[in-house]
């Protein structure tokens, strides 16, 4: 008899615990980064809002960025959505008018404290509409030069943070330098964004010269890249591939970041592949050009999946990830829309591995700059330019002829 | 305890009184073929049926919105989109650079080692082993050798005086290059059909063409060539199968391009389904892969059946 009283208590014991454990709510949330430094700081969010919500554990996610909307797409429509992630900004128009995003207004004006007027209006243009909240942007991140200043030392040039200080940064400055870089040291004097400026990142290769040139890849749904400033800016971009030789050309692997180009243009997340670089380092502004100073906002937001089982507990996490306190700490990777924080002092020193001075910067060319064009149709665009931006990238190119083909084929779908 | 003996006679089973023999047989057969077949309906002729309908819908994967459009998608890829032919010619070219190049070079290397001489063992395990190397690493080195200047292939034509191009960059080169790489990387599997088969013809036919006097080029042309007919038809059936079902070879070589030169039709399919997110374009455009594949597979089959 009293063994089977100690069985029964055991039993009782053991069935208590399996349901505490089972009433635990696991928020899925999906990101695109892999990089130890981010998912600590995502995974202290999670932590933090154990003080609000103690049975809540958070599990980010990681799918690579080059196939990140694609798997997204995918477990949306696989019935296996998660329930919160980041959003990138081409996708977004397609995502909202899809509707799949949850509508995060109610539980952020609700969270006490929030201040959603703090972000600022520009930086929620993508993520809103009327009174609707697809997203909060969570990077709002400029795109910056990164140069190996060893290779600007070993060339005798001055390097492109101290002739932006002297206004001397510009386009002309920049091929100069770049070509000087090629000849002088043998590495190639600029590399596009993660080496992939003719294939997947062909917007970030052509979007900041045409922008500094005083043009624009589309405007009014009207396509930008036949006009006289856009051909002039490609038109020097085709000259330092072929003429100069000092961009990695088409087929090549050039490398920033194992110290093979002397400059490249990044964001300031990918400052933390910098740590281990190997040779002294910085950030500059984009050069300016007869468009004057335009920089160019690369942007991620974090939304609510309308298919994810727990909705409101995912906005919950959402308002309280993108909180003043928590953009603040994200801040060092992932520059913030929320005035506050991109007014301190705390922003420009947030970055272990970025100066202050070169954080202004950063600071600077979010109050100046324009996000990456997007569409609802923006992968059918991309494909559509592909094959003739290809033949943009032939020694004998025509370029004006290219350009007039790439408008030709998008203007259809703008 | 000594065994029972069997009178080879099957009894009724006392249990299951009301099943004849025949009916217990065919219960049995029904239970083992059962697991495949229940496999085979679910993940291969269910998906078979479901891309039928799904390519008379306009479905928007990320949507979930599916109408139904009848044939308009056939429509639209046959007669209204210009990309849909340059799509098929380009999957024309790889199947015709490909599917004779691959056979003459696996015919070949049968030839020279199917005797038996040291080290071909060795020889044999070398040309194999890319069949087994994984699809995704073989690209990718492969995508390093061809790259311009730079690249390893080049450099080494550079030794010997030749300018090589951009291999990847240049519409021409680039279809050329993914048809070599990818016949390198397969010709191992058709070598070892082709070695199957040699090996399984008697000495004695080529023993009595030579005493007749035959050359080693008859030999081959009038006795050998003749009895690898099956092989053949069956290596040509597979061969052009996979040439059109080609995925992971252009999308990590080149993409579909440059300039869509090497666009080819499976690769287009999973653009239209996995970029686009649009289901029922993308299905009807498997079903006309299909049907072009089943035409090629059964012209083939005809023109084995006339030569026989």
């Amino acid at each position: 008899m009293k063994t089977a009283t100690i069985a029964l208590a055991a039993s009782a014991l053991a069935l208590t615990i399996m349901s505490s454990h089972t009433s635990a709510e696991e928020l899925r949330f999906t990101v695109w980064t892999g990089n130890e430094a981010h998912l600590k700081m995502l995974n202290g969010f999670a932590e933090s809002f154990k003080a609000s919500h103690p049975d809540v554990s958070v599990k980010f996610e990681t799918i690579p960025p080059a196939d990140y909307t694609q798997k997204l797409t995918f477990q949306l429509a696989g019935g296996n959505p998660p329930d919160a992630g980041w959003l990138m900004e081409d996708a977004a128009p397609t995502f909202a008018n899809a509707g799949v995003l949850e509508d995060v207004a109610p539980t952020l004006n609700q969270a006490q404290g929030y201040n959603f007027a703090d972000f600022s209006k520009p930086a929620l243009g993508l993520w809103t509409a009327s009174d609707t909240v697809y997203g909060i942007p969570f990077s709002t991140s400029p795109f910056v030069i990164f140069y190996n200043k060893d290779l600007f030392d070993k060339a005798g040039l001055e390097d492109p943070l101290a002739l932006a200080a002297k206004g001397e940064w510009d386009m002309a400055r920049f091929q100069e330098v770049a070509k000087k870089l090629k000849e002088t040291t043998g590495k190639w004097g600029f590399e596009f964004k993660d080496g992939q400026g003719y294939d997947s990142r062909i917007m970030h290769a052509l979007m900041p010269p045409i922008r500094a040139y005083g043009g624009d890849v589309w405007a009014n749904k009207e396509c930008g890249f036949d006009k006289p400033e856009a051909v002039a800016a490609v038109q020097q971009l085709h000259d330092m591939v072929f003429k100069d030789q000092s961009i990695v050309p088409p087929g090549e692997q050039g490398d920033y970041f194992s110290g093979n180009a002397a400059m490249t243009i990044n964001q300031i997340s990918r400052a933390s592949l910098m740590e281990k670089a190997g040779f002294k380092w910085g950030i500059a502004p984009l050069p300016t050009g007869p468009g004057g100073e335009s920089p160019v906002i690369g942007q991620a937001g974090i939304v609510v999946f309308t298919a994810g089982k727990q909705k409101q507990l995912a906005a919950d996490f959402v308002a309280h990830m993108t909180n003043a306190e928590n953009v603040a700490i994200a801040a060092q990777f992932f520059p913030p829309a929320r005035t506050s924080v991109l007014e301190s002092d705390a922003f420009v020193t947030s970055n272990k591995l970025i100066p202050a001075e070169q954080m202004k910067i950063v600071a600077d060319a979010i109050a100046k700059g324009k996000v990456l064009p997007s569409h609802d149709k923006s992968p059918q665009i991309l494909t559509a330019m592909k094959p003739r931006v290809d033949a943009l990238w032939r020694p004998d190119a025509n370029v004006e002829a290219s350009l007039k083909a790439v408008c030709e084929a998008i203007q259809p779908l703008l | 305890m000594p065994a029972k003996p069997t009178t080879g006679i099957v009894t009724q089973d006392a249990s299951t009184p009301w099943l004849t023999l025949k009916m217990r047989e065919a219960m049995e057969a029904w239970l083992f073929i059962g697991p495949t077949l229940a496999g085979f309906l679910i993940f291969f002729i269910g998906p078979l049926i479901a891309v039928v309908w799904y390519s008379m819908t306009e479905w928007n994967l990320l949507a979930q919105q599916a109408t139904f459009v009848g044939l308009d998608n056939y429509d639209d890829a046959l007669f209204r989109n210009p990309d849909f032919w340059l799509v098929v010619r380009n999957s024309v070219i790889f199947a015709l650079g490909l599917v004779p190049f691959n056979m003459a070079l696996a015919l070949a290397l049968a030839i020279s080692l199917s005797r038996r001489f040291v080290g071909v063992v060795f020889f044999r395990t070398v040309f194999f082993a890319p069949v087994v190397t994984s699809a995704v690493a073989w690209a990718i080195v492969w995508k390093f050798l061809l790259q311009g200047e730079a690249g390893f292939v080049n450099q080494m034509l550079a030794h010997i005086g030749i300018n090589g191009p951009n291999w990847l960059r240049e519409p021409d080169w680039a279809m050329a290059a993914v048809i070599v790489t990818r016949v390198i990387k397969m010709v191992g599997l058709n070598m070892i059909l082709y070695i199957a088969a040699l090996q399984a013809i008697p000495r004695d036919y080529e023993a009595a063409a030579r005493l007749e006097g035959a050359s080693n080029w008859q030999i081959f042309r009038l006795v050998i060539w003749p009895l690898l007919g099956p092989t053949t038809l069956v290596i040509m059936v597979i061969t052009t199968i996979g040439s059109f079902k080609v995925f992971d070879h252009i999308y990590l070589m080149t993409g579909g391009g440059p300039e869509n030169g090497t666009l080819v039709l499976a690769f287009y399919i999973y653009k239209q389904g996995f970029e686009f997110f649009d289901v029922g374009y993308a299905s009807a455009l498997a079903m006309i892969m299909f049907v072009i594949v089943m035409v090629l597979t059964l012209v083939q089959l005809a023109l084995r059946r006339r030569d026989t």
